[in-house]
């Protein structure tokens, strides 16, 4: 389980997270939802232990990442905003190489990276440098080294960003797959209908704190909207607006 | 017990950098881009000094002053004593002096009309040198004219005063002669002067590449996020990438090392008066002396490159990085900086002296290149951590 207390984060004095609190649980999908600029990937990243949160505490599987990044990172698969592949090396060394990075060898590496390349029906790309691999391909190289290691928590930022229809269906047998295993999934992003689909709780940010949260269906009923994407305008803009007019 | 379990994490650790250790060699020898420019600098600098000394020996061997003589009927004696080694004179009965000296002739040497009778009279007949100044080589040529002139013109006094009877000794109260006192390793140094700045630049030059992409370049493509995420210390990360971009530059060198002995016996080195004097363990020395340098020098240019905005900042930044060094050298040799006691432990100055004197065959304090390599490395050290600390910052994240 994540669990996020209170945190809060400015850059140049300026305010992206505040007083933010929630959870990820166990066994679930959780959607991060917010407009460009909410602080969805400055949360992700404190989450991650890359930033360090100014007030307030976050646990992943019981870990401070500010205390122990390194504990947090062995339990944590993170697929970022952009992939971070390598462009001279195989998808095996790839994979090979992350997985050894987080410990892994001998039988279990062998297990580990044959299982992903099963998953994520990577075997015609094996052996191939990944330069010029298609974002579709991108996605499943990046998703299967964050799955390598099967780690108890999972985040992925905006990970059907550009993909095909094949890829995100892939995508979300994957997702699926694992919150069965009983992995705590934490993604953003900006399209509804998959978030409809896939999870299980939604949070709405906007100017950096949460303004919405429950099951799509909850949300929906909440707001009196006929659909998620109603409801998240109605939760994030609506809240901007009210925000504005309080200034004015 | 905490021994035992210390020794096991540090362990762990290191077997968590191996695979990390992999992939940056990987990437930096795999980028061929990278390897070209390492290859070709290393190597197109020893063939530029072989070149250079050869074209050099050869153009002194087939340096001719060409000297037209107009009027050389009224003074055959002076025509014929003129010619010799390095000399061609040519006698003309006519011709403009500016046009013959367009015509390949590097001076023109007019022996006035009535030379003869004047010469007999004891009037001191005038000579005429004319000389295209604009011309790269005349003043060379007008030295040599001169020289000769004079040598002949004291042979004429000397035989004037002694058909008088006068002792020549009179008019020459010392006789001067130059002796060169320089050994054939101190003449070799003086050619090969150049050589160890050009060693330490190919470190940089052969480096640069490698370094601006796995710092700046993975920080642009966000890669670098993602080995941020992995369970390592950012001292392993910076490590690791040191001895990648470090392995390049020092291949580079070494491979310039053995480019320039190779090509030394094909160098016309004996003619200039210099014998080969780098010797096998000299070579050996050079390579491991440059070893802590070349981890220096890549770990520098990792930092200035997370430090810079962009691939393209890192680059401008690092390729005024690899000028500094020569700069600074150049500044001390010019200024005649006596390079003894303390400095043989600043890195960079010691290696310039280190390599200048193996490269010539001298021999080199063995506790003073350790105690500098030891400095060198502490230096490596502080800058591996302030290249974690530079790991550490928030701002290196793109939407940070």
């Amino acid at each position: 389980m994540i669990q996020v207390q209170g945190i809060s984060k400015s850059f140049a004095g300026q305010p992206v997270l505040r007083d933010l609190s929630f959870e990820v649980p166990d066994a679930r999908i959780t959607a991060l939802l917010g407009a460009n600029g909410a602080g969805k990937t400055s949360c992700l990243r404190i989450l991650c232990g890359l930033l360090r949160a100014e007030t307030g505490q976050v646990l992943v599987g019981g870990i401070d990442p500010a205390r122990e990044p390194q504990g947090v990172r062995r339990q944590l698969g993170v697929v970022g905003d952009r992939e971070g592949l390598y462009e001279r090396l195989t998808v095996v060394e790839y994979l090979d190489i992350f997985a050894r990075m987080q410990g892994l060898s001998g039988a279990a590496l062998k297990s580990a990276l044959a299982s992903v390349c099963e998953e994520l029906e990577l075997q015609s790309l094996w052996r191939r440098r990944m330069g010029g691999f298609s974002q579709g391909e991108r996605m499943k190289v990046s998703l299967a080294r964050a799955l390598v290691h099967r780690p108890k928590h999972l985040i992925l930022d905006e990970p059907t960003r550009g993909l095909d229809v094949l890829a995100v269906r892939l995508l979300r047998r994957t997702l699926l797959r694992l919150r069965s295993a009983g992995t705590a999934i934490l993604f953003s992003s900006h399209v509804m209908p998959e978030v409809a689909e896939l999870s299980d709780r939604v949070l709405v940010m906007s100017q950096g704190r949460i303004v919405g949260r429950g099951a799509p269906d909850e949300l929906i009923a909440e707001t009196g909207s006929e659909n998620l994407e109603d409801s998240f305008v109605a939760l994030a803009y609506g809240e901007r607006t009210r925000m504005a007019e309080e200034v004015v | 017990m905490r021994g035992a379990k210390g020794n096991a994490k540090a362990m762990l650790q290191l077997k968590l950098m191996l695979p990390l250790l992999r992939k940056e060699f990987l990437e930096a020898w795999r980028d061929r881009r990278a390897l070209i420019m390492a290859v070709s600098f290393a190597l197109l600098f020893p063939a530029m000094i072989a070149g250079g000394s050869t074209f050099m020996i050869k153009k002194k061997a087939e340096e001719v002053t060409r000297v037209a003589v107009l009027g050389g009927a009224q003074a055959p004696l002076l025509t014929e004593k003129l010619d010799g080694p390095g000399f061609e004179v040519v006698s003309l009965d006519d011709g403009e002096p500016r046009s013959l000296l367009g015509q390949g002739y590097q001076l023109v040497l007019v022996v006035g009309d009535e030379f003869d009778q004047r010469y007999r009279d004891f009037l001191a007949p005038p000579l005429y040198v004319y000389v295209d100044s604009s011309n790269t080589s005349s003043g060379r040529a007008q030295r040599q004219l001169q020289d000769r002139l004079a040598a002949l013109q004291q042979l004429v006094v000397t035989q004037r005063l002694v058909a008088r009877g006068v002792a020549t000794q009179v008019l020459a109260p010392w006789k001067l002669e130059v002796r060169d006192v320089s050994t054939p390793s101190a003449r070799g140094a003086l050619l090969l002067a150049m050589v160890p700045g050009l060693l330490i630049l190919t470190l940089f030059v052969a480096s640069l590449a490698t370094s601006v992409d796995t710092s700046a370049g993975e920080r642009e493509r966000l890669s670098l996020e993602t080995l941020l995420l992995q369970p390592l210390a950012a001292w392993q990360i910076i490590t690791a990438k040191m001895l990648a971009v470090a392995s390049l530059g020092w291949l580079g060198a070494l491979m310039s090392i053995t480019a320039l002995v190779l090509l030394m016996p094909l160098m016309p080195l004996a003619e200039l008066g210099i014998q080969q004097a780098t010797t096998l363990s000299g070579v050996f020395t050079m390579g491991l002396l440059l070893l802590p340098l070349a981890l220096l020098v890549a770990v520098l240019q990792i930092l200035l490159a997370l430090r810079s905005q962009s691939f393209k900042d890192a680059q401008t930044q690092l390729s005024i990085l690899q000028i500094a060094p020569l700069v600074l050298l150049m500044a001390l040799d010019m200024a005649q900086v006596s390079l003894e006691g303390s400095w043989q432990l600043v890195p960079l100055v010691s290696h310039q002296q280190w390599l200048k004197d193996l490269l010539v065959g001298e021999v080199v304090s063995v506790p003073a290149m350790l105690a500098g390599s030891a400095v060198t490395l502490l230096c490596v050290v502080a800058a591996v951590l302030l290249g974690a600390k530079a790991l550490r910052r928030e701002s290196l994240l793109s939407a940070a």
